[in-house]
């Protein structure tokens, strides 16, 4: 069941007049309908992975508890170190098991020797890369003891299979979301308007742009020895809007949903593409797992605290890390290591926090050099997108050394008939609206909303992708 | 929560008069934009008086030049549609009836289509933006059980949405401002350029069937007086299974088995279809043949 779905139009609505209207009666009764709601969702994926997601959730539970009435040190470690040991392993074999196996016997082999690695197979359980983190970081946080032990097993299991997030984040921490499901949410007029606004945004982000891009980009990188420079570089970009348009609008219509129970969820983009520097991009684009990775690794590594070996070390182990968080491939390890080496400067400048706040109005002079910025930021991005896109890095390395020797810059005319620069003035529309709605969650709310809907509705309806269904992105990982 | 419920009501109100509205106007446009597909153009044309027309699938669109039965004095249009199977060249023949168009000879090409009795999705989707003001349309696909034709034809703007690629936005774009097609060029007739290399085809899962589709259009030009001549159409040389066309003659002693009437390499774009010298050598052929 996905988001873009017709049973998701049908579940959806089902839960709402539930959970106000039958279960409304106390937070018990919001958070056990809650609970099955979530766990009936997740089911229609592989009904076999819920019993994984049963059993991670009652682990962390478990373990929590054992953490916090510890009585030694030792003992609180030992039950971290099951809770992470456990957490990770899943992950472990379940993710990368298969890579570090065929890439350990491709290093073997690479001496002469004949390895056979023995294969798991696996299929990837949706949503386990978020899953895992939501555990993790309540399992640290407690460890560190910034928060207490949850101990009612129904809120916790809320906590960490909450439909909306459960498969593709936004990585919620326990200090925000366990204090909204442990009382009971009353109707917000206000709030849930706002949530029925986000989902329509986020399902223009995501059939409109997103599948939109996707089918010139899909063209482009399958065939990209037979495209010329301006077809890569146009599929390039098409891809930076695609990956955004599915993973945000993905964060909208989460974030809109949770709003019709009353419940808000972390923000996870705020507008990167108008970010100044890679380090502005990082701290608007996935937020929620830019945020884990910083208070969950890089801080406790030691941050920028150390001289500047070990800030660059600890920059280098966690975009790397986050780039690996992705996927088993090298090519998200390469996607991660172009970041780091992006972010670099500006960490050895001590200029990785110039830009924190939103871009005001400026002069015409001042305006350039923000666009300048903006403009450089985005082609950096949009080069690193390309690893992330790739199947192999030769593919990458190969798509990029004929974007730059080619040097044709005709148009296209493509297999699906169409020419491969159809899409500029739907992506250049797209990014001048957001440039105009920066300030805001969404563009729909506000005056004329009503007349807005109907602008929304019929551009969704106009411009988006039915024929062929795409899945979101984030949903592989 | 009963404001909030009255707002929703009012969405799905406005969602309902946008969905009727889009309705309306792709309908208005397809119905009186000029055609920009054969389908379009069988469906909206004034009657004609055609000496002879081609239906099939691309085998068709590519190897039949009207433009050399014309010049013989024959009035002549190529009405093949690439991806198309027999069935929506039967449609598309009950369209051009139904006009009011009279044909004399129908040169229809049955070779690979009759592999099976399937359709083409994306060519149906042609016939849509007529379905609810065209009988023949409508009754054709209702006849058919077509899967989801009561959603195609009961939801407003189902189809369009179904089918976006084909009859969404932008052919709908197009189709508003006058934008020519390439389709309708040359009486029909698309003409391949390049030439082939290393071609190959392998029939060997192929085995013709009877065909539902082309019953149907020999039995319309049996009602209406045609002369329905139905032919192979050359292949290269290198194909698995070239026995096919042998079983298509079996299956139906009509056919005309011209798969071997141009041989040469040089006059094919890949295996399945000539270029536009193999197609001018092919359709001398047919004329002299079957209309000295």
């Amino acid at each position: 069941m996905f988001f873009n779905s017709l049973s998701y139009a049908i579940f959806l609505p089902v839960v709402f007049c539930l959970y106000w209207f039958v279960f409304s009666a106390s937070k018990k009764a919001q958070n056990t309908l809650l609970i099955i709601a979530s766990y009936y969702f997740y089911s229609c994926w592989d009904w076999r992975f819920l019993f994984l997601l049963i059993f991670s959730t009652g682990l962390d539970y478990f373990t929590a508890l054992k953490i916090e009435n510890s009585i030694s040190k030792t003992e609180k470690k030992t039950w971290f170190w099951i809770s992470v040991g456990a957490n990770l392993g899943f992950l472990g074999i379940f993710k990368y098991y298969d890579f570090f196996a065929i890439s350990f016997s491709k290093f073997i082999e690479g001496f002469g020797f004949q390895v056979n690695p023995l294969l798991l197979n696996l299929i990837l359980p949706v949503g386990i890369s978020f899953y895992t983190f939501h555990g993790l970081s309540y399992i640290i946080d407690i460890y560190k003891e910034r928060i207490k032990a949850e101990r009612n097993f129904i809120d916790y299991a809320l906590f960490v299979s909450y439909f909306p997030l459960l498969v593709a984040g936004p990585i919620e921490r326990a200090t925000h979301l366990l204090p909204q499901v442990k009382v009971k949410r009353n109707f917000d007029l206000q709030l849930a308007k706002e949530g029925i606004h986000q989902i329509l945004w986020g399902l223009i982000k995501k059939i409109v742009i997103a599948d939109g891009c996707a089918q010139y980009v899909n063209l482009v990188f399958d065939n990209y020895q037979n495209m010329n420079s301006l077809s890569l570089a146009l599929g390039a970009v098409y891809f930076a809007f695609q990956i955004y348009g599915d993973f945000s609008g993905y964060s909208d219509i989460a974030l809109g949903t949770s709003k019709l129970f009353g419940i808000k969820l972390l923000k996870n983009f705020d507008y990167p593409y108008f970010s100044r520097d890679i380090a502005e991009f990082w701290r608007r684009w996935h937020i929620s797992l830019s945020s884990w990775f910083r208070d969950y690794l890089y801080i406790p590594l030691g941050g920028s605290k150390g001289g500047t070996l070990m800030k660059v070390r600890n920059t280098f182990i966690i975009f790397l890390v986050s780039g690996f968080w992705h996927g088993a491939n090298w090519t998200f390890l390469v996607w991660g290591l172009l970041n780091a080496l992006y972010f670099l400067p500006l960490l050895l400048s001590n200029k990785n926090r110039t830009h924190t706040g939103n871009i005001e109005s400026v002069t015409v002079v001042e305006g350039i050099k923000v666009f300048s910025q903006i403009g450089l930021t985005f082609l950096l991005t949009c080069l690193a997108w390309i690893f992330f896109r790739a199947k192999t890095i030769t593919e990458a390395f190969g798509y990029i050394g004929r974007m730059f020797s080619n040097l044709e810059f005709k148009p296209q005319y493509f297999v699906i008939e169409r020419y491969n620069y159809e899409l500029i003035p739907m992506v250049a529309l797209f990014a001048a609206f957001e440039w105009f709605n920066r300030y805001r969650i969404e563009p729909v709310s506000g005056k004329y909303s009503y007349l807005k809907i109907a602008i929304g509705i019929a551009v969704l309806l106009l411009f988006g992708v039915y024929s062929e269904y795409k899945n979101f992105i984030y949903f592989q990982f | 929560m009963k404001r909030f419920l009255l707002y929703l009501l009012s969405i799905v109100v406005v969602f309902i008069a946008v969905v009727y509205l889009l309705d309306y106007t792709f309908t208005a446009v397809y119905k009186d934009s000029k055609p920009r597909n054969k389908i379009a153009l069988a469906y909206k044309s004034k009657p004609q008086h055609y000496d002879v027309i081609f239906l099939g699938s691309s085998r068709a669109n590519n190897h039949f030049v009207p433009e050399l039965f014309i010049d013989r004095g024959y009035k002549a249009y190529n009405f093949g549609i690439s991806g198309s199977r027999l069935e929506e060249s039967a449609l598309l023949l009950k369209l051009l009836l139904k006009n009011g168009t009279k044909i004399k000879n129908i040169i229809v090409e049955v070779d690979l289509n009759i592999n099976s009795n399937g359709f083409s999705d994306a060519v149906r989707a042609d016939f849509y933006p007529y379905l609810k003001d065209s009988e023949t349309i409508r009754d054709y696909y209702r006849h058919k059980n077509t899967d989801n034709f009561k959603e195609l034809y009961y939801l407003p703007y189902y189809r369009y949405l179904k089918y976006d690629a084909r009859i969404g936005f932008r052919e709908l774009f197009f189709s508003a401002i006058g934008k020519q097609s390439k389709n309708l060029q040359h009486d029909g007739f698309y003409a391949l350029k390049n030439t082939g290399k290393n071609m190959e085809y392998d029939l060997s899962e192929y085995s013709p069937k009877k065909n539902v589709a082309y019953e149907y259009i020999k039995d319309i030009c049996k009602s209406n007086k045609i002369r329905l001549i139905a032919v192979t159409t050359p292949m290269c040389r290198n194909v698995k299974n070239i026995a096919y066309f042998d079983e298509v003659v079996k299956l139906y002693p009509e056919i005309y088995n011209f798969e071997n009437v141009v041989t040469n390499d040089d006059c094919f774009s890949s295996c399945g279809h000539m270029n536009e010298k193999g197609a001018t050598i092919f359709t001398k052929y047919l004329l002299d043949k079957f209309f000295k």
